[in-house]
């Protein structure tokens, strides 16, 4: 009886020493900028993830419990930036950040971020589906850095009333799309209608053509558009078009002469800015995909019978149309522990299940990330999520992810606000611009 | 004895604010102002690594182009050493099929050697096995990072890179900050440093006019008004003081917006509307000089409210009997008395004037086109804020240590100027 009584004993206590010795309690934190509720899934998905990862461990045997939390209360970009850069000189950085691809290049010198691909099959599914421009640009120097998060593009806008108010028909401004991606509809027919719009009265001056009133990717398209190119594909460094920047300068200054932009516009408010374009007061504007929820949002539920939406069109013969896809990726942080890492990384790998991310795509407006997406219900009756992939992310690009491009964009952004609020001629914006890239990125950069 | 460390001890806490508040700042200002830190060295220090972004400026190096290529084109190689180490670790007749198949080949990448361990007969089937295993083939190092410069060296030396390019390629992979005084000579050499000088010249001294004249001017005018009265306006126009400047300056936005109260009440008027802080430079700039002003003025009015109030009122009643109208008693009785309260006011808000610029980021942010931007809002620009993300702590610094120094040397002339060790001296009547 003592006997069985002990070794009873002895059995439970070595059950409830070995229980604990399998159970895994895996803390991960979440930190997502630039997210609002809309973009909830960005954390969500991880969650599921974490969900799936526990149930695969379960039927291997294995006790794993993940807590997930998740944050993206920051102010703006700046405050989760700094957030994200000062915890990780802390050690005390959040496990996987959803962020700018653009972080890539800095945050990986920096040794903030660790490669994905160490701890994942990048040809495995659902990574093997993911589309490969999209991989690329979530890579820098030849490692596989981060996985793309969600893709977006920014389309140039329309008001289908203004354009027939000003002669054109129904059919025209459907085929408007086609017209800008050949190149037979420019910037400067943009310039010419909206003056038109203007002294027909159709809208207010400074309202012909509307653009984003704050620095962002957008307006290193109109860059492109005048023949501009960002970085040079042989040899990886920077490119200042001085031409392609003073003709993308002159057609701002152009449209406020025009009176169709106002000399002041930058720094106006972005929700008064919203419900302007929402509602018509523009004849022509540029924003990105995810505005479609915003304008439904700001009063405007008949998208598809009010606006009409293209590639941001050339400026002249040696532009091109074209469009900047700036995906946000999921990147892991480096940590004390090399297993929340793996964890991590194996969270972001099944939250790009084609599935979980539609769930992101279409509550947030976004467009897909991996090829299967057209697939699933979800995404495929989604009309703005299949037009908008169709229609824009065969021709978009990205912005390099470079060191310096940063110092570049910043520099481009001051010439241009210069240039465009009448301090500067577009030649002088230009040459200031020239000196200060070629002071702050000096061999990285190539002045044509 | 007793008494010297009582006041030492006394004087403790503020001797232990200042030390944290403003020596320790502004001894690593000049720390940080002579380097290159940015977001991408990080601040505690750096790593070794050379990528394939690197490599293509590796030819500019003073380095062989031998050692050029060996870096190049050194990838994953199927060696003994290898396949005896995968034995080891793993499995025999993983390690034989690869002897088999692809004793000596190259890989570029380890992506690819890691499909071919995935796609063998006897395939590693974890992906971090996987991964592990093919590191075992590694012969070059591109993409790794080494945390110290032992283990670089000792990796260049295994990759067999010429020990003569050792220094030269170690200085090129460290990613950590380095001691520099490049950031001076940035500075001389950008255009825009000269043109926000100049704005920081134009806004301090505007600014300090405004101040200074305004405070004044509400000084002695409620100083002849009724008591009650005079402190009703005086608290008035105290308020832009105890205000948060986020909501001080979100009115004035309201009041400014091309739809707000300006617009709308200029719009009777047949005025189109616009925006009557960011329209023009000229706009901005009268906004800025009123938004600060108004702050200003108010410690103005109050330190010169009290300086008026010393003066003996027998000097206001003996000139009324003289005849001298409120005009003549400003400007020979009161305004003589007020020289040293009008010397502190402008020195004291000269220095706050140049390192102040939270009205400016919150009003115009430095619009339209840069024309409102100062010194002190560059430094923060340039350190802090950047839509690409490569924030330039090192720079940064650089265009606050200069602040520092003009801080330190107009406290310096203002001192001697003051005259401060007469205004120190004891009172003549207790010798």
């Amino acid at each position: 009886m003592t006997n069985l009584f002990r070794q009873t004993a002895l059995v439970g206590v070595l059950a409830g020493l070995a229980a604990p010795a399998f159970a895994e309690d895996i803390n991960i934190t979440v930190w997502a900028g630039g997210s609002n509720d809309s973009d909830s899934y960005r954390i969500e998905a991880i969650e599921i993830a974490a969900d799936i990862l526990e149930r695969e461990a379960a039927i291997l045997g294995e006790e794993l419990n993940i807590t997930v939390e998740g944050r993206r209360d920051f102010s703006g970009w700046d405050e989760f930036k700094q957030g994200v850069t000062l915890g990780a000189e802390a050690g005390t950085a959040p496990s996987i950040v959803v962020t700018s691809h653009l972080d890539i290049a800095p945050w990986s010198t920096a040794g903030y971020i660790v490669p994905v691909e160490d701890y994942v099959d990048l040809d495995a599914w659902p990574l093997s589906n993911v589309y490969p421009n999209l991989m690329e640009i979530a890579s820098y120097g030849g490692t596989q850095w981060g996985i793309p998060q969600d893709a977006e593009s920014r389309p140039f806008f329309f008001w289908r009333e203004t354009l027939e108010g000003i002669g054109y028909t129904e059919d025209q401004i459907d085929a408007l799309p086609e017209m800008v991606a050949s190149g037979e509809y420019t910037l400067a027919n943009v310039l010419e209608d909206a003056k038109k719009a203007l002294d027909m009265g159709l809208i207010e001056e400074g309202y012909g053509f509307y653009p984003r009133p704050s620095n962002g990717p957008d307006y290193a398209q109109f860059y492109q558009s005048f023949g501009g190119e960002l970085v040079d594909p042989d040899t990886g460094k920077l490119v200042l078009d001085k031409a392609a920047m003073t003709e993308f300068y002159q057609f701002f200054v152009d449209a406020v002469a025009a009176g169709i932009t106002r000399q002041n516009h930058i720094g106006t408010d972005w929700n008064q800015w919203y419900n302007e374009v929402a509602n018509g007061r523009a004849a022509f504007w540029h924003g990105g995909t995810w505005h479609f929820g915003r304008y439904a949002r700001e009063g405007n539920d008949d998208f598809w019978n009010t606006i009409q939406f293209s590639l941001i069109p050339a400026g002249d013969d040696d532009g091109r149309a074209n469009t900047i896809t700036h995906p946000l990726v999921y990147l892991v942080m480096n940590q004390e522990d090399d297993r929340v890492e793996e964890i991590a990384a194996q969270l972001v790998a099944i939250a790009t299940e084609p599935r979980l991310n539609s769930l992101h795509a279409i509550q947030s407006n976004h467009l897909a990330v991996a090829k299967a997406q057209s697939d699933i219900d979800l995404y495929r009756g989604d009309r703005w999520a299949s037009e908008a992939t169709e229609v824009l992310l065969g021709a978009a690009n990205s912005q390099p992810n470079h060191l310096n491009y940063g110092a570049f964009s910043e520099a481009m952004f001051r010439g241009l606000e210069a240039a465009w609020s009448g301090v500067q001629t577009p030649e002088d914006a230009v040459a200031e611009v020239e000196a200060q890239m070629r002071a702050t990125i000096g061999d990285d950069l190539i002045v044509r | 004895m007793t008494s010297r460390m009582l006041g030492i001890g006394f004087l403790s806490p503020a001797i232990i604010s200042v030390c944290i508040f403003f020596l320790l700042p502004v001894l690593l200002t000049v720390v940080f102002a002579f380097t290159n830190m940015s977001t991408s060295t990080g601040i505690m220090g750096g790593d070794y690594r050379i990528n394939t972004e690197q490599l293509r400026s590796l030819p500019d190096l003073d380095v062989s182009e031998a050692t050029v290529e060996r870096l190049e084109t050194a990838g994953f190689q199927i060696t003994e050493a290898g396949l005896t180490a995968l034995a080891d670790q793993f499995s025999k007749d993983t390690a034989e099929e690869l002897r088999e198949d692809y004793l000596g080949e190259t890989f570029e990448s380890r992506r690819d050697l890691e499909r071919v361990l995935k796609d063998l007969d006897e395939p590693i089937r974890r992906t971090r096995d996987r991964k592990e295993a093919a590191d075992l083939f590694a012969v070059t190092l591109i993409g790794e990072r080494f945390g110290t410069e032992e283990e670089f060296r000792a990796a260049l030396g295994t990759t067999g890179i010429d020990a003569v390019d050792h220094d030269v390629l170690t200085e090129f992979a460290y990613t950590g900050w380095t001691w520099t005084t490049d950031n001076f000579s940035l500075l001389m050499e950008l255009p825009s440093t000269l043109r926000y000088a100049a704005n920081t010249a134009f806004y301090v001294v505007a600014t300090l006019t405004f101040n200074i004249l305004f405070g004044l001017f509400l000084a002695i005018s409620t100083f002849y008004l009724p008591g009650r009265l005079a402190n009703t306006f005086r608290a008035i126009w105290f308020l832009p003081r105890i205000l948060p400047p986020v909501l001080y300056v979100l009115m004035w936005n309201w009041f400014t917006w091309d739809n707000g109260f300006i617009a709308t009440v200029m719009g009777w008027f047949g005025v189109p509307a616009k925006n009557w802080m960011m329209h023009t430079s000229t706009h901005a700039w009268t906004a800025i000089v009123l938004i600060n002003g108004f702050v200003g003025a108010s410690l103005g009015m109050i330190l010169f409210s009290s300086a008026i109030k010393a003066i003996p009122t027998s000097m206001l009643y003996a000139s009324e009997v003289d005849g001298a109208n409120r005009w003549q008693q400003v400007r020979y009785i009161i305004l003589p008395q007020m020289r040293w309260p009008i010397l502190f006011m402008t020195s004291y808000q000269t220095l706050s004037l140049l390192t102040s610029f939270e009205y400016i980021l919150l009003a115009t942010d430095g619009g339209p086109g840069r024309s409102t931007e100062v010194w002190a809002l560059a430094a923060f620009h340039t350190a802090l804020n950047n839509y690409g993300g490569n924030l330039q702590y090192g720079f940064g610094a650089a265009y606050a240590l200069v602040l520092v120094f003009i801080g330190i040397a107009l406290s310096v002339a203002y001192l001697r100027f003051f005259n401060f060790k007469e205004l120190l001296s004891k009172p003549r009547i207790e010798q």
